[in-house]
């Protein structure tokens, strides 16, 4: 390991100087001030930044900022576009943190840019290996910050610190080996003075885990196995060895309790994805959500979601975290749109299955029994010759994040119905070869199948009203107290619908697929909405 | 120069000269363009390999996904195998396309060229028809240039056929011909669309996204609506094109598939 130590401690320690005046001059006071952990904790006080991945701890994708609204959006425009230098269609979401701006590109590399400008401060481009196993483009969707250091995953499995204000590399910390098939793709989450990262690799055989790193040096604090090993009881859920190269991977950004010291992750799909004759058993704990201590990475509960998954369901889905009343009881909830499907609310203090229904087209399960495990219909699994199921490879939903509304108190979630022909095949484990076992293909043309932004009620699982795209979407979602619902389309929309009534306030062509989540932000009292379209960085805002 | 890079360039350098003489030269991607690996087990090598490295991309039978184009309709970006192979080996520069696994050898990316030319090739079949009669019966009884452009002649409310022949096989062709309604791609369903005033205009869909719609009518006038502005609008799967090939004696169908089938890109 590089390491290259700075004094983060003293930079944490040191008085916080928290978000710009609203009404300040632009240039009349530095930009950025370091993030502490209390920063972190209480992100959603200071709305004129967007501090992580999600926004906020709980990662509910809600930004508090309400000077754009549902009757003014339609007078936003843009105020700049940066454009990135590789053609990847981009995943990532910014961070904005006083005025700065810290953008990933494809393929693990990061610029800093003014936040009302779009112009640049710095780039860090990160050195990859030639031989990289990466089944599904070169993505990179973001940075977490603590102190003045920013920390990003790479496609070459590491872990980079890098100073916030310059660019330079500050440590750089292997987390597995890439030519075993090991990536990294997903925004760390910064946990007191850790950072816990997942990897990525499912499609290559990997035994999947989720790490936690010391900020100031790139040690190792903890690991926790996705796929217990041979001296816990759970490994008996895997046939023979198959637990060695069962993926379960961890390639979404998780959330954090502070309350609770519980950090929730998701976990991919079992390994190989559509041949599961090689490894009978529920094998656990792929597909599922699972709540880690925060301090020492021990598993205090997981739920499944698809046991013995065969369709390569990920439970990759950013957990949101939020509180709500319940038949008389304050419960603390974590709500889940499952890839497989189904909708879930859990109770994210002990796992305990809560509501559970379909959000998107699905043919595989008959329904969840009282404990939330799916009732298998009959004759859905992968064939040889080939079968027709939904929802498809690529889910009822996928990795994008979903959103939540405190005001609304609705879980908003892009649905897609829609169907593939599931294959399996025989296949031998081969180090660093994809190793999957089968695949799939559309059955009809992709215009047949469309997406929908519904809008669900976690007390009940009914969805509320959805809002139908053609042809589909892959894009994430925002919800800001202007009681708007941000999102975007394969074909290159932006939009803005009433978060109360889904119906459609304004839209804008921005020519390719919106691949990503938006985010909102404010620098000199003005409240900015950006997103990634292709491999441009959009940011809009009010007309002056 | 400080000792260690000396080391470093001398140790280099020794290696470098020791790997010249043990190692045979390895043919370039060029100089194999007429390649050996064309056998029926290397495509079915080539399949295999396809479906485990490629198949999440594209398709598990090529014919397009999430991520990667259709690969059994021609290939967007090269024309020869070294190209192909210089592709499937190193990927596109700057673009989500990468290389296949250095674990797999040159000789198993050859195998994959040749499968993937094996999704590209008409199938030289001796057809019954006449071509020459064909091509007068597609401007003549069989009225498809009307609709069909072929190489800048004809009219645009069908597909150009320029080189139909290379996408569609003669018992393809026979279904479309007689049965034109089984298989509409989308970009010629129909879209009805009443305006707010109560009139309708009809036309190919050329495009429609979540807000908006582009058509062309039986007019080729083109139309853009607002999803919005309009008082509602129908999509209509059923194909424009009506059953030409019933209205043909069995040898003018056979002449007219027979013109079709050699509809191709010109040998250079």
């Amino acid at each position: 390991m590089q390491r290259l130590t700075i004094g983060l401690a003293l930079l944490i320690a040191a008085v916080p100087v928290h978000g710009q005046e609203s009404e300040s001059t632009p240039g009349s006071t530095p930009l950025f001030s370091p993030v502490t952990w209390e920063r972190l904790v209480n992100a959603a006080d200071e709305p004129e930044n967007w501090l992580m991945y999600s926004g906020t701890l709980d990662s509910q994708h809600y930004s508090g900022l309400d000077q754009v609204h549902n009757r003014n959006v339609g007078e936003l425009e843009l105020k700049w576009a940066y454009q990135i230098p590789q053609l990847d269609r981009s995943e990532t979401v910014p961070v904005v943190v006083d005025g700065v701006m810290f953008i990933t590109e494809a393929p693990s590399n990061v610029v800093a840019v003014d936040a009302e400008t779009g112009l640049q401060y710095w780039r860090y481009n990160h050195e990859l290996p030639d031989d990289l196993r990466i089944c599904c483009g070169r993505n990179n969707r973001g940075v977490a910050i603590l102190g003045d250091t920013l920390y990003m995953s790479t496609l070459d499995a590491h872990l980079v610190a890098i100073d916030a204000r310059s660019g330079n590399l500050l440590w750089n910390a292997e987390t597995a080996d890439h030519r075993a098939g090991y990536s990294k793709t997903a925004a760390p989450l910064i946990v007191k003075d850790q950072v816990v990262t997942g990897i990525a690799g499912g499609e290559f055989g990997i035994r999947g885990f989720v790490d936690s790193y010391d900020a100031a040096s790139g040690d190792r604090a903890w690991r926790a196995w996705t796929i217990p090993g041979p001296d816990h009881p759970d490994n008996q859920t895997w046939a023979g060895d198959s637990w060695r190269t069962g993926g379960s991977a961890s390639w979404i950004t998780g959330s954090y309790d502070p309350d609770l010291d519980l950090v929730y992750w998701g976990t991919g799909n079992p390994g190989p994805d559509w041949n599961g004759d090689v490894r009978l058993g529920d094998n656990l704990y792929s597909d599922s959500a699972l709540a880690l201590n925060g301090t020492t990475g021990n598993m205090e509960w997981y739920f499944q979601f698809t046991p013995w998954d065969v369709h390569d369901w990920d439970a990759i889905q950013v957990p949101i975290l939020a509180d709500l009343e319940i038949d008389g009881e304050m419960r603390k909830l974590m709500m889940w749109a499952n890839r497989n499907a189904f909708y879930y609310t859990l109770d994210r203090e002990t796992g305990e299955f809560l509501v559970g229904k379909p959000f998107a087209k699905q043919t595989w399960a008959e329904g969840l029994d009282s404990n939330g495990r799916p009732i298998r219909a009959p004759n859905k699994l992968p064939t040889p010759e080939g079968n027709i199921v939904s929802p498809p490879v690529g889910g009822g939903t996928n990795w994008f994040s979903p959103a939540y509304s405190p005001r609304t108190e609705l879980f908003y979630v892009q649905a897609y119905d829609g169907e593939d022909i599931f294959y399996k095949r025989d296949e031998d484990y081969v180090e660093g070869d994809q190793f999957t076992g089968g695949g799939s293909q559309r059955p009809l043309p992709i215009e047949n199948y469309q997406s929908a932004i519904r809008a669900i009620d976690p007390r009940t699982g009914d969805i509320r009203w959805e809002y139908e795209i053609q042809p589909r979407s892959t894009a994430g979602i925002m919800t800001t107290a202007g009681d708007l619902v941000f999102s975007g389309s394969v074909d290159g929309f932006f939009y803005a619908l009433d978060a109360v009534s889904g119906e459609e306030l304004w839209h804008i062509n921005l020519g390719r697929r919106i691949h990503t989540a938006p985010m909102s932000y404010s620098v000199n009292g003005k409240q900015h909405v950006t997103v990634a379209a292709g491999n441009v960085v959009y940011t809009f805002a009010l007309n002056e | 120069m400080p000792m260690r890079s000396l080391w470093t360039i001398t140790a280099t350098a020794l290696l470098a000269s020791l790997c010249l003489i043990t190692t045979p030269a390895a043919p370039r991607a060029q100089e194999l363009n007429a390649h050996e690996f064309t056998t029926p087990l290397d495509i079915r090598m080539g399949e295999r390999l396809f479906q485990q490295q490629c198949g999440r991309c594209h398709g598990i039978d090529a014919g397009g996904g999430e991520l990667g184009p259709d690969l059994t309709s021609g290939y967007r970006t090269v024309s020869t195998d070294a190209g192909l192979f210089d592709i499937i080996r190193n990927g596109l520069p700057n673009s989500q396309m990468i290389g296949i696994s250095r674990a797999s050898t040159d000789q198993s990316v050859w195998m994959v060229v040749s499968y993937l030319n094996s999704l590209n090739e008409t199938p030289d079949v001796n057809l019954p028809g006449n071509a020459t009669n064909g091509e007068q019966l597609f401007a003549g009884k069989g009225n498809c240039s009307s609709c069909h452009m072929v190489n800048g002649q004809g009219g645009r409310r069908g597909q150009d056929l320029s080189r139909v022949g290379e996408r569609r096989d003669p018992d393809e062709l026979r279904s479309d011909l007689q049965n034109p309604d089984e298989e509409v791609p989308p970009r010629w369903w129909t879209l009805r669309v009443t305006r707010q005033d109560g009139s309708v205009v009809q036309g190919l869909r050329m495009g429609e996204d979540t807000f908006s719609m582009r058509i062309m009518d039986a007019d080729e006038n083109l139309w853009s609506f607002a999803k919005d502005s309009v008082q509602s609008y129908e999509r209509i799967t059923a194909s424009t094109m009506p059953a030409t090939g019933r209205t043909l004696t069995s040898s003018e169908l056979d002449d007219l598939i027979a013109y079709l089938y050699s509809l191709r890109r010109e040998e250079s």
